[in-house]
């Protein structure tokens, strides 16, 4: 069995964001990008310890991205992924995550694909849009929310494990399926020196988003941005002063009662 | 021409029903101000028992159910199969929200993939574009920033737990059983091996919970936390932590808020011993009210709370706690 693991670059949580110009998405400038999102390291951690287990063959990895995302790419592949696929935007294509993933389908089914691989979502937008999506796309089931993941390879039913609200669920699942990880392995492993040098050497495929959306039947909707905003700036706590923490917990209460409402 | 607004039930917890009642809240507030709409109610499960007849007074005006061994357990293939087929029984243009449970943030792709117009999670406030779709604001980086999006018809959203008043109980609305077609989705489903309890607790869980009450390093160490559980049960919140505290193995990871570890946007937010560093904030900034508790008058939490004791959280804690439990018992300041 082969797997995908799909992983994106976000701009660091301690960026400071601005509004560009067009006032629909912020400004790129001063921002720091991550190299992946925690979330598809966790993913991509969880799908290497598979192999090491014989559970696959390969594990490739896909970023829909601008050209930066090739070095988030390198590093996936530095951690231990075979082959990696770029799929690539322009900085200014604003790509919508419904239709990334109408993207992401195509370059995923170009692949072999028994299991594909997502962060619970990104770090920027939040949506958690893309793995049912991409499962939708595909024509293949999709499960969120996923606590655990047994594979055993050979084409056998994957058990997976899942969290809600009712209890946790433990499913068979058959492949080829998208799991959509709440939390993938902790502690990503670094890339060791010989394999960063290593990485470089594996095949990294480029292709211009266009080209890839080209081959999906139908135009896929978007969702176009029309505005993006920053609160106006938080102007700091109301400090309740007091000579008595008796004092100070009356007049608390009093303040999240009758001013804030939120009791 | 009045738009349909369905709502997809998630009946199967305490956490689904409140959040679908948050969706048909905001469904009913929509379609009120841009000149009215019918509100419909989908109930997709098997043996639904008598969900049907407590759904009818949850303020829809006509429910419809899919009970059908297929859809036995919730994969958002098959559940997007059913509510597609209700959707396109439904007057157009259709608006489908969706509750801010697991269910609804998981179908919220699926669904909008499968219906081709637009779809997007996390809503912080929708309105309607005339003909041309729904204007969904969402919140970005974990609330340091928002964007609006304009979905086209027929549009999907799954709603921002706690950022919608809940429908009201109504009269009893019409209920009708809709049969699904022989023909299901393609491709062999997922088999149920086991499900295992709630673990019990007295806390709501953390990303749904009205509020939530968190503690850090400033707490000084687990045999303390008694102090920030009572208080957590005296508000009826969910109980939060600081990564410092879950490395130092003073609590749980489940109950980590930031960047590493849960979003939530209560209604109210507690931090008590917590410094506010960035990591932490992404988390939770997004929350409608913070409170912050620390000895330090320059911690940086002080700059996103709206309320602020500067004083030593041991002393501060059990007094706070008693006057919270006066003020809900109605005999309070
Ligand atoms: C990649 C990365 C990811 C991270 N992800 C997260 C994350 O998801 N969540 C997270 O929380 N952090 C995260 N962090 C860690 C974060 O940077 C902080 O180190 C952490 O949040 C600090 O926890 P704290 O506020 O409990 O401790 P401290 O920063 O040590 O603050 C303790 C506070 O308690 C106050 N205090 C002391 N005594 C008392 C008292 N008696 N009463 C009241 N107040 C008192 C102090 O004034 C101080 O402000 C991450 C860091 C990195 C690098």
């Amino acid at each position: 069995m082969e797997a995908v693991v799909c992983i994106k670059p976000v701009p660091e949580a301690d960026s400071r964001l601005r509004v560009a110009a067009s006032g629909v998405t912020y400004d790129p400038e001063g921002v720091r990008y991550t190299l992946n999102s925690t979330y598809d390291e966790a993913a991509l951690e969880e799908a290497l310890r598979l192999k090491e287990a014989g559970a696959f063959e390969k594990v490739r990895v896909v970023s829909v991205g601008p050209p930066r995302a090739e070095e988030g790419l390198r590093y996936a592949l530095a951690m231990g992924g075979d082959e990696g696929l770029l799929v690539e935007t322009r900085p200014d294509d604003l790509l919508d995550p419904g239709f990334t993933a109408a993207v992401l389908a195509e370059a995923v089914r170009s692949l072999p694909h028994d299991l594909v691989l997502v962060g619970r979502r990104a770090g920027d937008d939040e949506a958690g849009v893309v793995g049912s999506a991409l499962g939708e796309h595909l024509g293949i089931p999709s499960f969120a929310f996923v606590t655990g993941l047994t594979v055993s390879g050979g084409g056998s039913p994957l058990k997976v494990r899942r969290f809600t609200e009712a209890g946790e669920e433990l499913l068979s699942v058959p492949p080829p399926v998208v799991i959509s990880l709440l939390k993938g392995a902790q502690d990503p492993r670094t890339p060791t020196l010989p394999n960063i040098l290593k990485a470089r050497r594996k095949p990294l495929l480029r292709e211009p988003w266009t080209e890839v959306l080209s081959r999906h039947p139908g135009a896929p909707v978007r969702a176009p941005a029309m505005r993006f905003e920053l609160p106006p700036p938080r102007t700091g706590a109301h400090l309740v002063d007091y000579q008595s923490p008796a004092e100070a917990a009356e007049k608390l209460v009093k303040l999240l009662r009758e001013e804030a409402k939120v009791l | 021409m009045s738009p349909t607004a369905l709502v997809v039930a998630d009946p199967r917890s305490p956490v689904g029903i409140r959040t679908t009642l948050e969706a048909l809240g905001a469904a009913r507030a929509l379609l009120d101000r841009s000149g009215g709409g019918k509100v419909a109610l989908a109930l997709l499960g098997h043996g639904l028992g008598d969900v049907p007849e407590a759904a009818k007074r949850w303020g829809a005006d006509q429910v419809l159910v899919l009970d059908d061994p297929r859809l036995a357990i919730f994969r958002s293939e098959t559940y997007a199969w059913g509510a597609e087929g209700l959707v396109k029984r439904l007057a157009p243009p259709v608006v489908v929200l969706l509750p801010g449970s697991t269910m609804g943030r998981e179908l919220v792709g699926r669904l909008s993939a499968r219906l081709g117009g637009g779809g997007t999670s996390e809503a912080l406030e929708l309105e309607l574009e005339e003909t041309r779709g729904l204007r969904v604001r969402r919140p970005l980086f974990g609330g340091k920033a928002s964007e609006t999006l304009s979905l086209p018809f027929p549009a999907v959203a799954s709603l921002r737990p706690n950022a919608f008043a809940p429908s009201e109980a109504s009269a009893a609305a019409p209920v009708e059983a809709v049969e699904l077609p022989k023909a299901g989705p393609a491709g062999p489903g997922a088999e149920l091996l086991e499900r295992s309890p709630v673990p019990v607790s007295d806390t709501p869980p953390l990303t749904q919970a009205p509020v939530v009450v968190s503690g850090g390093r400033g707490l000084r160490g687990p045999e303390n936390w008694p102090l920030l559980e009572d208080l957590a049960r005296a508000l009826g919140a969910g109980l939060g932590a600081s990564r410092a505290v879950v490395d130092a193995g003073w609590r749980p990871a489940a109950e980590q808020v930031g960047q590493t570890g849960a979003s939530v946007s209560p209604q109210l937010y507690v931090a008590v011993g917590i410094s506010g560093a960035i990591q932490h904030l992404v988390g939770m900034s997004s929350s409608r009210c913070i409170v912050a508790i620390n000895t330090d008058p320059s911690a940086p939490i002080f700059k996103v709370a709206d309320y602020g004791v500067v004083g030593d959280a041991l002393v501060l804690l059990p007094p706070l706690t008693e006057a919270i439990r006066r003020a809900r018992a109605g005999a309070g300041p």
